[in-house]
């Protein structure tokens, strides 16, 4: 009986010893800092070789890992929150994911949200995107997104087109794609378009962060748009530009001067155009 | 050939009760829920990551199986005498060659059957779930996946008898086996890395090299053939002519491996 | 029913090369009906030439036939039962399952197969195990389980390779009472053993086999005459194979 209980004793022992310890140990682990030569991903020819028959699934399992480090940097405090070789590493790793499947959807998702807006790598994010749609040919919304990217990132008007037009082929395209790319095309009624291209985006982003980005902008330009048409007003009733934009509200056009979502205030360029304050700080990578 | 049914009877019965067969099963089993975990934790394209999971888990515990519970009916007539019993009946040694092998086709026949029969159940208890993100699912390409996978496995299985007719040890043919589907599922993915125009390869290939790489290509079973996973997971098309003619490939590298085998054996000493 | 003729067999010992003789010359006849004990010290060939009897072992020289058939023929094994030197079984297999597999490789149909079976079965006292897997027999039992098998077909001839070996006395007899039985049905048996009191009390014809060579083919009576045992007979082949003189 004294064997037993000094035996169970040393056991029970020995068990929270080892609880404690792989806790400790976890939690020591992630205070490690992650070395750059440590995120190496090994180039797609060499790893579908490697991946045998199991592609799909390696592909699987370099997303999941793409996203589970992404989610783990939303817990740090430092800034920049990501750098740049994890960027890296990150677009790296979708590319390896899409090559060894390059019709699995989710990378190119995740890719779009996340390379454009907070790390400026719009032109890789096209790419990737680009890869995606030449195979995905049942797929109209990655070449949407890829048209979004150059529209509203690059201000490569034509080739958004191009993208939309690509993506207006597709099955169960919006109809909207067309009378959208052709206005991007003729650079009429420029504000409404983007009104209309950032509503198409809303309506197919889930992540909360992204979608009040595009709310915010929508509410900008919306009004932006309604000082353009005010402008437009003025002209046709006074038979030239205003000079300032309080003329708008003083003239009686409209009741007030919109708020701009941005903080900054809205005002009238030498041309005639609205402008806004904040449009400088906004976008770093815009071309001014 | 009313002498092969008995031999094909108990190699079969002498596999399907090696306790192996349990664990694979078993790991198996674990696989499959890791499937329904690890498919809902994808964003988007949750029936693609349970498709890919389930029919990768099917090849691997399929792969199990030929090499170790198949292996090991071949060692226990190599190693452990056992064949004595069995040369000593009024049959040939290529009725014997034969008789094994359709033993071992009913071996892995029934296992990736129970196999399948699981994997099938995973999936349709996670699509019943989460229906919604099962964009482009096809049950027969998941089904005609599977069955090429088995061919696959059955061709692997009569090389690895082309192997144990002439080694005398169930180890090197273990060996063997695992170099030739290592070699079978990665030479088509080597081939056309090598058929890369050099300036985008950045370095050139001799044609030595080139030369070595296709002979082999004809040698060495093309596994890769037989996996259509991808397509499966995204139903994508497939031509009837590919199955055809791939379902002929491999039954013509059977017929060649299982000639070969019994021709090596007829030569076979038990000393 | 057996005949030998001019068989050798020689064997590559490792990769250096060197060879071994196992049989030179071998010339023996079996008849039909006769138990025939082959003799001889270990090593000296008795287990390598039944194992050409049975198409295991291919010979460099000479051939072989049982029943008339060439032994390279798988019909010339129809006739003929084989218990190996420590048999060895599939493990997951039953008793009864084993006798079906050597049954129907017979050509025996289901009826005459099931009816032997317990025939044998009972006659081997396994009725308790017969439907438990091989892996779980003994090492008597599984030589039980052997003899069962090489019997199933009702086989003319009976070759057994040291099928006393590692026996206890209930199974050495009853391997004993066999041979006796089957002799008495007219059966011709051939069996190999080093041990001589087997070879004195079961045989009717012995051969003393030394070094790969037969050096002494007769009678038991004959080998005996003179108030001899078995043992100055063999021992006196062994001092002569060595170059000494007989006793």
């Amino acid at each position: 009986m004294r064997r037993t209980i000094a035996i169970a004793a040393f056991l029970l022992v020995l068990a929270s010893l080892h609880v404690v310890a792989l806790g400790r140990s976890t939690v020591e682990r992630k205070q490690l800092p992650r070395g750059e030569g440590s995120a190496i991903v090994l180039p797609s020819p060499l790893l579908k070789i490697a991946a045998l028959e199991f592609r799909g699934l390696i592909s699987d399992y370099l997303f999941l890992d793409s996203i589970a480090f992404y989610g783990e940097t939303l817990n740090r405090t430092e800034r920049p929150r990501i750098k740049e070789w994890e960027w890296r590493w990150l677009y790296q790793t979708l590319t390896a994911s899409t090559d060894l499947d390059p019709y699995f959807l989710d990378p190119y998702l995740f890719g779009n949200a996340f390379f454009t807006w907070e790390a400026g790598m719009i032109r890789e994010t096209n790419d990737l995107l680009a890869k995606g749609s030449g195979y995905r040919t049942w797929d109209w919304m990655l070449p949407f997104f890829a048209g979004f990217n150059n529209f509203y990132f690059l201000q490569e008007n034509e080739k958004a087109a191009e993208f939309l037009m690509e993506a207006s082929r597709r099955p169960d395209a919006d109809p909207m794609l067309v009378s959208i790319a052709s206005k991007l095309v003729f650079k009429e009624k420029k504000t409404e378009t983007s009104i209309q291209f950032l509503e198409e985006m809303l309506q197919r982003t889930d992540d909360e962060s992204i979608r009040q980005r595009f709310t915010t902008r929508i509410e900008a330009l919306r009004g932006i748009l309604l000082l353009e048409q005010a402008v437009v007003q003025y002209q046709k009733r006074f038979h030239r530009k205003p000079q300032r934009i309080e003329l708008l509200v003083a003239k009686g056009i409209i009741q007030n001067i919109p708020q701009d979502p941005y903080g900054g205030k809205f005002y009238l360029d030498p041309s005639g155009s609205v402008k806004s304050t904040t449009e400088r700080e906004l976008m770093p990578h815009r071309k001014q | 050939m009313t002498t092969l049914w008995p031999i094909a009877l108990i190699t079969f019965k002498e596999g399907i009760r090696n306790r192996a067969v349990y664990g694979i099963t078993l790991v198996a089993l674990l696989l499959f829920g890791a499937t329904a975990l690890v498919a809902t934790m994808v964003p988007r394209e949750v029936g693609k990551v349970a498709v890919d999971m389930a029919l990768s888990t099917i090849s691997f515990a399929g792969l199990l199986v030929v090499l170790f519970v198949g292996i090991n009916l071949m060692a226990k007539d190599l190693d452990k005498r056992t064949i004595y019993t069995v040369l000593s009946r009024p049959i040939s040694r290529s009725q014997y060659i034969v008789g094994k092998f359709l033993g071992m086709i009913m071996l892995i026949t029934v296992t990736m059957g129970i196999l399948s029969f699981l994997a099938i159940s995973a999936i349709v208890m996670l699509k019943t779930i989460h229906g919604g993100f099962f964009t482009r699912f096809s049950w027969q390409a998941i089904i005609l996946a599977d069955c090429l996978t088995v061919l696959m496995l059955i061709v692997l299985s009569a090389v690895s008898f082309l192997f144990a007719s002439f080694t005398s040890s169930s180890f090197i043919t273990l060996i063997l086996t695992i170099i030739t589907y290592i070699i079978g599922q990665s030479l088509s993915g080597v081939k056309a890395l090598l058929e890369t125009p050099s300036h985008e390869l950045g370095f050139t290939v001799s044609p030595v090299t080139m030369n070595m790489v296709k002979a082999s290509y004809y040698l060495f079973p093309n596994l890769s053939l037989f996996d259509i996973k991808l397509q499966a997971a995204h139903d994508l098309p497939i031509s009837s002519s590919f199955v055809i003619w791939t379902v002929v490939y491999g039954l013509v590298y059977i017929a060649i491996s299982i000639t070969l085998a019994a021709l090596i054996f007829r030569k076979k000493e038990f000393p | 029913m057996i005949t030998i003729n001019g068989i050798s067999k020689e064997f590559k010992e490792g990769i250096t090369g060197k060879c071994v003789k196992a049989l030179e010359g071998l010339d023996l006849e079996i008849k039909q009906g006769e138990v025939f004990g082959f003799l001889g010290p270990n090593g000296a060939g008795k287990s390598t030439t039944i194992k050409i009897l049975m198409n295991l072992i291919f010979p460099n020289t000479g051939e072989a036939k049982i029943g008339g058939k060439d032994v390279r023929d798988p019909e010339a094994r129809r006739i003929v039962g084989y218990l190996p030197e420590s048999p060895y079984f599939y493990d997951y297999l039953t008793a009864e399952e084993l006798l079906w597999f050597g049954g129907k490789t017979a050509g025996m149909d289901a009826n005459n197969i099931r009816e032997r079976s317990d025939m044998l079965i009972d006659k081997v006292d396994l009725q308790n195990a017969r439907k438990r897997p091989l892996r779980t027999y003994s090492k008597g039992m599984v030589q039980r389980a052997g003899l069962a098998m090489a019997l199933i077909h009702d086989p003319d001839v009976i070759i057994l390779d040291e099928p006393m070996s590692g026996l206890d006395p209930i199974g050495r007899k009853m391997v004993g009472d066999l041979m006796v039985e089957l002799k008495g049905q007219g059966k011709t048996v051939f069996f190999s053993s080093h041990i001589l009191n087997d070879i004195e009390r079961f045989s009717d014809r012995a051969g003393i086999i030394i070094g790969g060579r037969l050096k002494r083919v007769d009678t038991l009576q004959n080998l005996l005459s003179g108030g001899k045992d078995l043992e100055d007979v063999f021992m006196g082949e062994v001092a002569l194979a060595q170059g000494g003189t007989a006793a």
